[in-house]
């Protein structure tokens, strides 16, 4: 262990009468073995940042006129954009299958007296979700309806 | 040496309050057995080479949950930990997130402060009367909460946990799912109390399912489970005050 972790982590609210060495983190924390995937999943919150300005972005052009616009939709072709909407898919892809791992287990044995439907059961609506709102939205932004 | 012994070095993390500014490092030549675990290594080094180690242990069955220390940088209980699986160098250290004491014991009274917090006993509205016999529960009651209650009070789930590491008042894995066990059981009646506590500031809400804890805890306990159930239960009870009479608490 190398690196200290808060200093009062895991401390009494009192001090003892004994001198103690200060907390230190885990040694893999934060890159190193599972604590990667954990890590990688947080960090994916700065690629949600930087898609929620690129949506401010887009509906700024569109309504400031069709010329505007029609640079944005240009800009948005480039490698760079195109590029960075693939990572952003792998990181959406990595944190949805991640979650939905998580997600039955975090379910309590009943609420009142409603028992929450088997894993597997779960599992298929999260997945059946997931790929029923993409098929959706993806009708919609090939012109499909509307 | 004789069959089944071999020398492993012990990298062993030493901390003696009254000499040492920081911990520092000590190597030990250990002739081990092939089934020994890594506290009869340790214990060897006490009993045979240096009687100033300190470290604690009691059971040597993984029930007491007392020799929990970082073994090759993973929190472990050293008394279920096979030497064999290990290669020539095994380090040992206090657990990480904790207030080192000496060598590798660590500062418990904070996590005691914590597990008191969440009120992990049976709490009733009303004692039960001797004459009205004891409480009955159907074996699918105790299997609610069963599994939350095989924790042993290790810590090596706050050795893991990175927002323990980082964020000092949270209660953490261990307690929350002690105090949720206790809210699962048919006999209890004061979960809404223990949701009270849950909904505060550093509890349940600050955990972000790392599920590091559920990863190390060796008693199967999936402590981040009960952690997200507490938030789920937490919620549910705090909406219920709005519509229900007398709050969520019927």
């Amino acid at each position: 262990m190398s690196r200290s972790a808060h200093p009062r982590a895991m401390a009494a609210s009192k001090p003892g009468s004994t001198r103690t060495a200060p907390p230190q983190l885990p040694d893999r924390f934060p890159f190193g073995g599972r604590y990667l995937a954990y890590t990688l999943f947080d960090l994916t919150g700065i690629l949600y940042l930087l898609l929620g300005l690129s949506v401010l972005c887009a509906v700024w052009s569109l309504g400031s006129g069709e010329a505007v616009w029609n640079g944005a939709l240009e800009r948005h072709r480039s490698i760079f954009y195109l590029g960075f909407h693939g990572i952003a898919l792998a990181a959406l892809i990595f944190v949805g299958i991640r979650f939905f791992a998580f997600f039955p287990k975090a379910q309590p044995p009943r609420v009142g007296r409603v028992k929450p439907p088997p894993k597997p059961v779960i599992l298929a609506a999260l997945y059946g979700l997931w790929i029923g709102v993409t098929a959706c939205m993806t009708i919609v932004l090939a012109g499909g309806i509307f | 040496m004789s069959d089944g012994q071999q020398n492993k070095t012990f990298v062993v993390t030493r901390f003696d309050p009254d000499r040492d500014e920081v911990p520092r490092k000590q190597s030990y030549e250990v002739p081990v057995r092939s089934d020994w675990k890594v506290l009869d290594a340790l214990n060897f080094i006490k009993d045979e080479i240096d009687a100033t180690l300190s470290h604690r242990w009691s059971c040597r069955m993984a029930v007491c949950g007392s020799c929990g220390m970082m073994v090759n940088g993973e929190p472990r209980l050293t008394c279920k930990e096979a030497l064999a699986q290990y290669g020539d160098t095994v380090e040992v250290a206090p657990l990480a997130n904790f207030p080192v004491v000496r060598d590798l014991v660590v500062e418990a009274d904070g996590f005691m402060e914590k597990l008191t917090s969440v009120k992990p006993w049976i709490i009733r509205a009303k004692e039960r009367a001797v004459e009205e016999g004891t409480m009955r529960q159907s074996p699918a009651e105790l299997e609610e909460f069963k599994q939350f209650s095989m924790c042993i009070n290790c810590m090596l789930c706050y050795s893991a946990c990175p927002v323990v590491a980082n964020e000092p008042k949270f209660i953490g894995p261990a307690a929350i799912a002690l105090g949720h066990r206790y809210s699962l059981d048919s006999r209890d009646e004061g979960a809404a109390e223990r949701n009270a506590v849950f909904r505060g500031e550093g509890t349940v809400f600050s955990c972000s399912f790392a599920n590091e804890c559920s990863e190390v805890c060796p008693k199967n306990v999936d402590p981040a489970a009960a952690v997200n159930q507490a938030k789920l239960n937490a919620v549910i009870d705090w909406a219920a005050g709005f519509v229900l009479p007398r709050g969520g608490d019927e």
